[in-house]
């Protein structure tokens, strides 16, 4: 079946208004889970949040594939005859999907400088505190891309699976070469090291699964194999969207 | 207000300065030592009083940086206060700095530290150099994407050191194996140890590297152990 809106790529550049930095997500990949934040380091984000809009550029875009192209196993998917080795983890997740996105969302490189730049001239802390806000600006870019392309399918009653991405899940990051193929070169400004590391380093790719039948889950880190992920949570504190 | 440490408590009030990251009398954290001299100014006044140097850095510093390894260890402390601890005892290294260029105080050992050839992650690595640094090793960092080559050149130019690998990704810890391999080609005797978000106990020994750790304490413990 070849559905005419699923057709092509996009790329959208929200501005950094559109995306809600999540303070408490933020103190928690910080490691203060449930302990009292150090008042240096509230100060700290207090006065660094502020300055991060102006050191970001945002870009996000999806790439959704003809479902004839796309084929679902037990522990693979392929698409447009390349097989992705994802593992049943995921695989199971996509496994009533009709298609998938493709997507990448980048926030530019500005502040993995700036956090480089300051542990470099001494600031150890304000340092490793604009990294870890790096890090919660793209996951929110991704957030904010994942919701768009759900608008998107919602318009033929369509859901949408969570987003999973290659080191994930028992996913190689390796098969991020494969994942650019599909993708325009250059894709929202993101290029690949022969290692598989995404340039600039503060951006996330993967896929997302799309059909009647597919459902988002509220909380995806049980699934995990990776016990030791800063993402990690221990129980669901996101409330996302329940499908 | 200047609170007045007494003498003969000075090491001990800079090893607490240093386990709670109080830099300097200015410096506002922790905030129920504010006004407080900080590991700075107490670092100094312990040399002015006579305190050998090595016993400042034994007795207080080092013996400080532990503490903040093992609790960061046990997750009662995190990173951030990782990196105040490291700050207040760079304020006070910086005084015992003309000690070491003098010889009148030597470093542990030296440790020549890199992420591996294709990764660019760096922060981890620094922060547990950091600590090393704090235990009164001489760290020389290469910093991210680092070859063989530059591993074994750096090698070279510090005979006897040890050698510390960093990668976060499962496809640049794969170059982990072929540095040890060379290393180990070249100085026998160097000990290798491997550490990272990918890497596993059973990863270090199947690539030969001498030691593994999950945390920078355990960098520090296998140093201490197997290296002096």
């Amino acid at each position: 079946m070849w559905l005419p809106f699923l057709r092509g790529t996009r790329v959208l550049s929200p501005s950094p208004a559109e995306l809600r930095t999540d303070v408490a997500s933020l103190r928690r990949v910080l490691g203060y889970r449930n302990g009292e934040v150090p008042e240096v380091v509230s100060t700290l984000i207090d006065e660094i949040l502020p300055e991060v809009p102006p050191r970001i550029k945002i870009r996000c875009g999806f790439r959704i594939l003809p479902t004839r192209s796309v084929s679902i196993s037990h522990d693979s998917f392929s698409c447009s005859g390349i097989r992705f080795s994802s593992g049943s983890i995921i695989a199971e997740q996509l496994r009533k999907a009709e298609t998938l996105a493709l997507f990448v969302a980048s926030i530019g490189g500005m502040l993995e400088n700036w956090s480089k730049r300051l542990i470099e001239e001494g600031e150890p802390l304000r340092g490793y505190i604009v990294d870890a806000v790096a890090s919660e600006t793209v996951e929110a870019a991704a957030e904010w891309l994942q919701k768009k392309i759900e608008s998107h399918v919602q318009r033929r009653a369509w859901k949408i699976t969570n987003r999973y991405s290659p080191g994930y899940c028992g996913w190689s990051v390796a098969e991020q070469h494969k994942l650019f193929s599909l993708l325009p070169k250059g894709f929202c400004g993101v290029s690949l090291t022969p290692s598989a590391l995404m340039i600039p380093i503060k951006s996330i790719s993967g896929i997302i699964g799309l059909g009647p039948n597919v459902k988002r889950a509220a909380y995806q880190c049980s699934i995990c194999d990776l016990k030791d992920c800063f993402r990690r949570v221990d129980e669901p504190v996101a409330a996302l969207n329940e499908s | 207000m200047e609170i007045i440490v007494p003498a003969d408590n000075t090491l001990e009030s800079l090893m607490l300065c240093i386990e709670r990251g109080k830099i300097n009398a200015k410096s506002p954290h922790p905030p129920d030592m504010k006004g407080q001299e900080g590991a700075d100014e107490l670092a100094r006044k312990a040399l002015d009083q006579g305190i050998p140097p090595q016993e400042v850095l034994s007795k207080s510093m080092v013996v400080a940086m532990e503490h903040v390894g093992v609790r960061f260890r046990n997750k009662e402390i995190f990173v951030p206060d990782v990196l105040m601890s490291a700050k207040a005892m760079s304020a006070a290294m910086e005084h015992l700095k003309p000690f070491f260029k003098s010889d009148a105080l030597k470093h542990r050992g030296t440790i020549v530290m890199g992420t591996v050839r294709g990764d660019l992650h760096d922060i981890g690595k620094k922060i547990v150099a950091m600590v090393i640094e704090g235990a009164g090793w001489q760290v020389v960092d290469l910093g991210s994407d680092v070859s063989t080559e530059k591993f074994l050149s750096a090698v070279d130019q510090n005979p006897g050191c040890a050698v510390g690998l960093s990668a976060l990704l499962t496809t640049t810890m794969v170059n982990m194996g072929t540095t040890v391999q060379k290393v180990k080609e070249k100085h026998p005797g160097t000990k290798v140890i491997i550490g990272g978000a990918p890497v596993t106990a059973d990863f270090a020994k199947r690539i030969g590297a001498d030691g593994y750790s999950a945390d920078p304490q355990g960098a520090v413990e296998f140093l201490n152990t197997h290296c002096l």
